[in-house]
């Protein structure tokens, strides 16, 4: 049966470190242990007889080599001392400034559709100005449509089926204007205070209800 | 009056060329010894002094004095050594040791170790080391050579204490049976 102790016991009396005092730990224990005393009388010689080695000179090389084709590289902490403390801070302080006027710019909204980020003005339409310019908008429709018919009947006052033709053209004509009249309409909201497409959308959705018959 | 380790250091941080060529002579003997007993062939060993000054070069830097400079260089050593006798795996496992010797016996070296020549004596030691298994051979020159202790040798390999004695127990063994067998 081997004993657990033999491979510390031998470590370190082959450790010419060991001090006969640090030694003398294991004195009682090898007195008794007839295993530990063979393995260390059988061990003890194998470095003596490794330390027979006889050092080797190197062979001649390059020995700067190194210092022609690697960049040796100076200390971090000096190189970093060596920079004006406004230039260590000036990227974290360009940060700082960017970071407050980002979030002092920034808005949310929140709507019936749900809400929104943005910066600079408000996303959304306010609900009074949209209504206000739509029943402007509503009114001159009707106005110009009723001109309209007036227009037709003074000139197409009998109703044959060429008059009638006629006053379909008259009234395709109209509504061209009036799509392109609605576009040029579309470009001034966009131009103005309308920012968002959602505003955009909303409008569209609104005018294509209204024109639909 | 000779400049200490860290003065050379320091000068060639400064970029003198000739505080590194000292440095480096100071300690090459050393790396390229270790190098012809772990890696049994001259060439091997000069790579192995270049690879590790060129990492010292490079890493000079990072080097704080803290500790002295050849316990900072045989970390960086020793992590080479591993590195180029995986590479190479010259010696057979520990486990082929006996088989090997049946087939094929290296008792080819002439009368008893102390009266070889030294070639001779360095070209036993050296095979016997090459027959143990790299872990094993680490040990050894770590301790025997280098006269590190086992508290020094242990965070190198990554083992506890206890377990880098029971290594180098175990080489010893082996070294003892390898030294029989050729006498």
């Amino acid at each position: 049966m081997s004993c657990p102790n033999t491979p510390e016991i031998i470590a370190d009396h082959c450790d010419p470190s060991s001090t006969p005092e640090f030694l003398q730990r294991h004195k009682t224990h090898l007195e008794h242990c007839l295993q530990c005393q063979q393995e260390l009388l059988l061990l003890k010689s194998v470095p003596p007889g490794l330390l027979r080695w006889q050092p080797q000179p190197v062979p001649d090389w390059d020995r700067s080599a190194m210092v022609k084709t690697a960049s040796i590289r100076k200390s971090l902490p000096n190189r970093a001392r060596t920079l004006p403390l406004i230039a260590q801070w000036l990227p974290v302080a360009a940060s700082l400034v960017l970071t407050v006027f980002v979030f002092s710019q920034a808005r949310l909204d929140v709507t019936e559709q749900g809400w929104s980020l943005s910066f600079g003005t408000s996303s959304t339409l306010n609900a009074q100005q949209l209504n206000d310019y739509l029943t402007a908008y509503s009114q001159s429709q009707q106005e110009e449509t009723r001109a309209w018919v007036q227009t037709a009947l003074k000139i197409h006052g009998e109703s044959t089926a060429d008059s009638v033709y006629q006053w379909m053209t008259y009234m395709e004509q109209q509504r061209e204007l009036d799509v392109q009249r609605m576009e040029a309409g579309f470009e001034q909201l966009l131009d103005r205070d309308f920012q968002t497409v959602d505003s955009v959308r909303q409008l569209a959705s609104y005018v294509m209800y209204q024109v639909a018959p | 009056m000779d400049q200490t380790d860290n003065q050379l250091i320091d000068a060639a941080l400064a970029g003198s060329v000739s505080a590194w060529e000292t440095l480096v002579r100071r300690h090459e003997h050393r790396v390229y010894n270790l190098g012809l007993r772990l890696l049994h062939n001259p060439d091997d060993a000069l790579d192995l002094v270049q690879d590790v000054f060129l990492g010292v070069y490079r890493n000079l830097y990072r080097f704080r004095g803290e500790s002295q400079f050849s316990t900072w260089l045989f970390r960086i050593v020793h992590n080479k050594a591993v590195d180029l006798i995986r590479r190479r795996q010259s010696g057979p496992e520990i486990e082929n040791w006996f088989e090997e010797d049946a087939a094929e016996p290296v008792n080819d070296l002439p009368g008893p170790l102390d009266a070889c020549l030294e070639t001779e004596m360095n070209e036993r030691i050296s095979q016997f080391l090459s027959r143990l298994p790299p872990a094993q051979r680490l040990i050894v020159e770590l301790k025997v050579f280098q006269s590190l202790t086992f508290e020094e040798i242990a965070p190198l390999q990554d083992i506890p204490v206890n377990t880098a004695k029971t290594r180098f127990y175990t080489a010893l063994k082996n070294l003892k049976s390898m030294m029989e067998a050729h006498a």
